[in-house]
């Protein structure tokens, strides 16, 4: 098999992984934010147990939650197993990624000073605008070295996605290294996981610098 | 400068510790002391992890029995089946020995392989309520093989007009879960050995074994390039084995019920037999 014929292959299952990537992005990022205000709510019960939750996610390898997803409805109900690979790994993916934005999302939201609050308030306006129009804003750009971080390791995370026999790209790699015996796809993997997060890293250099509206 | 040295110094001893973290031994023959045997881990009946937690299956006795003769002490490495011929390459072990199909790519790029020991087939494991009782049967379906297996590369290559009926070949990477796929009707089919599918059957109810004698192989013992001589004494020690009946005796547990008529030592090759008949 030629090095062109083996890029063709694997780049058909490049559109698999990013299927994962955006949807991941799609479906995490608000479902951060919901987790981060239910773990600084003032009812103890609801932090507590959000706290509990995001110890769970964080505290376990994504490989077992994206097993538990997929295989778990069938073991523990007998439903059946989703055909359709990309719904169970997109709520695993999200869930887990939600729980490390939610901790982001709440170290930014707890770094704006309280006078600012205080302030709002003395201007006359609600939480909700207080939050919306100057906490949030100021959240953001505080955030986004971290936001980065994270969005770059979920592109090399989509990889995963093979424990659960989900056809993206790497598990086509696999699968040519075996038929070919050769390490070639390993290395086209790679670089393709490199491109990919050059042009994330672009991105989001962009987007920093369009926040950055102060300097 | 002294820095750059202290640094070179501490790499040098971390590499150093994980060069001797590698369990294979390249001395020769004579002078082996222990010898690393590769496994996957999840092979019933020939290589798994038992009841006790320890690693058991044929293969293992055979491989221990070997081993006992040859005043080598075994030890047991879980590789991870598709990149066995690398981790084999790179000392992690100094043989595979688990039910490995002698692929023609394999004695290709080198490897030194023992003689064959046992006949395999590949078969077709369905849902009995499935209704399905052919291969034909499952033309447009979804059949799942484990990756880095011999059926995986039939059906890319010998079988590749039979895969080209199915509707999607999806492979996964351990034959458990190929299973638990068709026990949660994600696939229609599983493409596996039929040792494997026999133990399977045999412990969970309502599964239909299809065997069309597809891509008859063989299995046998893969070692280093250039290990020729290992691989000698491991034969030879077999075959001592064999003639003093140990081979036998461990063939007869119950255990390896559903592959002793395919041990090639003990039955002859399938191939004799048809030219004796």
């Amino acid at each position: 098999m030629s090095l062109m014929t083996m890029i063709v292959k694997m780049s058909e299952g490049l559109g698999k992984t990013c299927a994962i990537f955006f949807l991941t992005l799609l479906f995490s990022l608000p479902l951060g934010m919901i987790v981060a205000l239910l773990r600084m709510s003032k009812v103890k019960i609801v932090s507590a147990i959000t706290r509990f939750i995001i110890t769970v996610l964080r505290g376990t390898p994504l490989m077992l939650q994206l097993l538990a997803v997929t295989y778990g409805p069938y073991y523990l109900f007998g439903t059946n197993v989703a055909r359709n690979k990309l719904i169970p790994v997109v709520i695993a993916f999200s869930i887990n990624y939600a729980a490390y934005f939610a901790e982001i999302y709440r170290g930014g939201i707890e770094s704006i000073p309280v006078g600012q609050y205080e302030a709002a308030e003395v201007l006359g306006y609600t939480k909700l605008q207080t939050f919306m129009r100057i906490i949030l804003p100021q959240v953001i750009k505080r955030i986004m070295p971290s936001v980065t971080n994270e969005v770059v390791t979920l592109v090399k995370d989509t990889s995963m996605a093979f424990t659960v026999s989900y056809q993206e790209m790497f598990t086509i790699g696999k699968q040519i290294a075996n038929s070919q015996t050769s390490f070639m796809p390993f290395l086209v993997a790679g670089a393709f996981y490199y491109i990919f997060n050059v042009i994330v890293d672009y991105l989001m250099g962009r987007i920093e610098k369009r926040l950055d509206y102060y300097s | 400068m002294k820095k750059i040295l202290s640094i070179a110094l501490v790499l040098m001893m971390v590499l150093g510790l994980s060069a001797t973290a590698f369990a294979a031994d390249s001395s020769p023959v004579a002078d082996r002391t222990t010898f690393v045997m590769g496994i996957d881990p999840e092979y019933p009946p020939f290589s798994y992890l038992g009841d006790d937690g320890d690693y058991t299956g044929f293969d293992v006795e055979v491989c221990q029995a070997v081993c006992d003769l040859l005043g080598w002490k075994l030890e047991i490495f879980g590789v991870n089946w598709d990149e066995k011929l690398v981790q084999l390459d790179s000392m992690e072990c100094d043989c595979v020995w688990s039910g490995m199909t002698i692929l023609d790519t394999m004695k290709e790029a080198g490897y030194v392989i023992s003689a064959p020991y046992y006949d395999n087939t590949q078969v077709l494991v369905v849902k009995e309520e499935s209704g399905f009782k052919s291969s034909e049967d499952l033309a447009g379906k979804v059949v799942a093989v484990q990756l880095g297996t011999s059926g995986e590369s039939l059906l890319n290559d010998d079988l590749a007009d039979l895969a080209a009926t199915f509707g999607n070949v999806i492979t996964c990477d351990s034959f458990l879960k190929c299973f638990t796929e068709l026990q949660g009707n994600a696939v229609d089919a599983v493409f596996v050995d039929l040792p494997v599918a026999a133990s399977y059957a045999a412990d969970h109810e309502g599964l239909l074994i299809i065997d069309e004698a597809l891509g008859a192989e063989q299995y046998g013992i893969a070692f280093r390039a250039g290990d020729a001589e290992l691989c000698e004494a491991v034969d030879a020690a077999v075959q001592e084995l064999v003639e003093n009946g140990t081979y036998a005796e461990i063939a007869a547990k119950e255990e390896y019920v559903d592959i002793v008529n395919n041990l090639i030592f003990l039955n002859g090759t399938g191939a004799e037999e048809e030219a004796a008949a």
